[in-house]
C-alpha cells in the first residue's frame, strides 16, 4: 500500500463531523461570524497561508483566485445553511494550510490552476468547518454572512500585505512565514490524527 | 389527606425526578482544551526554556549566516517543517531512539561548524540540519501538554523556533566585522562546549 493511500485511510478513519466552534468572545450573530475566522487558529493558518501564496505569485496569478475562493466560501456556507453535514472539513483545513505553506516556502513559480484548486478547496473547507452556533435561523444566517465577510477580509489583508512585499529580503520573509505555516499545519494534523 | 402528608409525598416523588435530571444532564469529564492565549504562550515559551534547544536553534541561524545566501534563509526555511515532522512522529506515538543524544550531538556538531566556519555544499548542510531537526521536533512533540490548545500551541512553538533562528542569523551577520566574527565564532565554541556537557551527562 502506498504512503498516500495509507494517509487517506488514516484520515477517513479519524474523520469527525464538523461541530460548531464556540462563539468567539461569547459574541453571536453577525459579529460572532465576522470574528469566527480570526478566532479559529486552523482557519487563520489556512486563510493567511493562501493569501500569502497568492501575494507571492502575483501578478502572474490572476484575480480569479480570490474570486474563486470567495465563490467556494459562499457555496460552502450555503450548503451549511441547507443543513448539509460535512465530515472531513476539520481535517481538510490544516491540509490546505500545509499545501499553501509548502508552496510558499518552496518559492517557485507555480501554475495558476494549482492555485485555483487550492483557493477553492480552502474556501470550501473553511466554510464547511464553520457551522453557526445559533438558536434561530435568522441569527444563523447573520452569523454565516459575518463568516463570509471575515474570511474574505482576512484573505484580502494577507494577500494585500504579501503583494506589497517586493524587496528580496521581504520575499525571503514570506518564504519563512510559509515554512512556519507548513510546520504548524503538520503538528495540527498529527494532533487531529492522534485523537 | 393532611397537608403534611401531601408535602412529604411530593418531596419523595421529586427526588427520583431530580436524580433522573442530574443523570440525564451529566456530561463526560473531558480534558479541557485550554485557552488559545494560554496555548500560544505555552508553545512560545516551550523551546526557549530548554538550553540545549536554544543553543542548537541559534547555531542553525549562526551557521546559515556564515554560509551566506542561499543557506542563510534556506536552513531556517527547511528546519521548521522537518522539526514539525519529528514532532508529528512523537504525537502519533512513533518512537525514535536516542532523541536526547541526537539533540546534544546537534549542539556539538552545529557549534563546531560555526566555530570552524565550515562551508560544506548546501545539500550537506540542509541534510545535517534536517536530521537534527527531527530529533528536536520529536522531543518537543513528546513533551506537548495534552491540556494545551493544539493549534495555538503549535503556532507558538514554531514561531519561537523561527525567532531563535533569526536571533542566530542576526548575531551571525555581525561576522562582517572582525570583532563580530570573533564573537560569532566564540559563540559557536560555547555552543559546542555546552553540547559536550549535555552529551557527557547522557553518557
Amino acid at each position: 500500500m502506498s504512503l498516500g493511500a495509507l494517509a487517506i485511510m488514516m484520515l477517513l478513519a479519524t474523520a469527525s463531523p464538523a461541530l460548531a466552534h464556540p462563539p468567539p468572545l461569547g459574541v453571536t450573530g453577525f459579529f460572532g461570524g465576522l470574528l469566527h475566522p480570526l478566532f479559529v487558529p486552523a482557519h487563520v493558518l489556512a486563510i493567511t497561508g493562501l493569501g500569502i501564496l497568492i501575494g507571492q505569485q502575483m501578478p502572474r496569478w490572476g484575480k480569479a483566485l480570490p474570486l474563486g475562493y470567495a465563490a467556494a466560501l459562499a457555496t460552502g456556507l450555503i450548503a451549511i445553511a441547507l443543513a448539509f453535514v460535512p465530515r472531513y472539513a476539520g481535517e481538510t483545513v490544516p491540509i490546505c494550510a500545509l499545501v499553501a505553506g509548502v508552496l510558499t516556502a518552496w518559492g517557485r513559480r507555480w501554475p495558476e490552476p494549482l492555485g485555483c484548486t487550492l483557493a477553492a478547496a480552502t474556501g470550501l473547507a473553511v466554510a464547511l468547518d464553520s457551522p453557526p452556533d445559533a438558536i434561530s435561523i435568522t441569527e444563523a444566517n447573520l452569523m454565516q454572512f459575518g463568516t463570509f465577510l471575515g474570511a474574505t477580509v482576512l484573505l484580502s489583508l494577507a494577500f494585500g500585505c504579501a503583494f506589497r512585499l517586493e524587496r528580496p529580503w521581504q520575499r525571503v520573509g514570506l518564504r519563512v512565514i510559509g515554512s512556519w505555516i507548513a510546520a504548524s499545519a503538520i503538528l495540527v494534523l498529527a494532533l487531529q490524527l492522534s485523537r | 389527606m393532611s397537608p403534611a402528608i401531601v408535602t412529604d409525598m411530593s418531596v419523595r416523588g421529586i427526588r427520583p425526578f431530580v436524580v433522573f435530571l442530574g443523570v440525564a444532564a451529566a456530561t463526560p469529564a473531558l480534558a479541557h482544551t485550554g485557552s488559545i492565549a494560554g496555548g500560544f504562550i505555552g508553545g512560545l515559551a516551550h523551546p526557549v526554556f530548554g538550553l540545549d534547544h536554544v543553543a542548537a536553534m541559534v547555531a542553525v541561524g549562526l551557521w546559515g549566516a556564515f554560509l551566506g545566501p542561499p543557506a542563510i534563509y534556506l536552513l531556517p526555511v527547511v528546519f521548521p517543517p522537518v522539526m514539525a515532522f519529528g514532532g508529528a512522529l512523537a504525537i502519533l506515538g512513533l518512537p525514535l531512539s536516542g532523541v536526547e543524544f541526537g539533540i546534544a550531538i546537534s549542539a556539538v556538531a552545529l557549534g563546531t561548524m560555526v566555530a570552524l566556519e565550515a562551508k560544506p555544499p548546501l545539500w550537506v548542510a540542509a541534510v545535517l540540519v534536517g536530521a537534527f531537526a527531527i530529533f528536536h521536533g520529536h522531543a518537543h512533540g513528546a513533551e506537548l501538554p495534552p491540556a494545551a490548545d493544539a493549534v495555538a500551541y503549535s503556532a507558538g512553538f514554531v514561531i519561537a523556533t523561527g525567532l531563535l533562528h533569526l536571533a542566530g542569523i542576526a548575531f551571525g551577520l555581525l561576522a562582517r566585522w572582525p570583532a563580530g566574527r570573533f564573537a560569532a565564532r566564540s559563540a559557536g565554541i560555547a555552543i559546542a562546549v555546552l553540547g559536550s556537557i549535555f552529551l557527557g551527562r547522557l553518557v
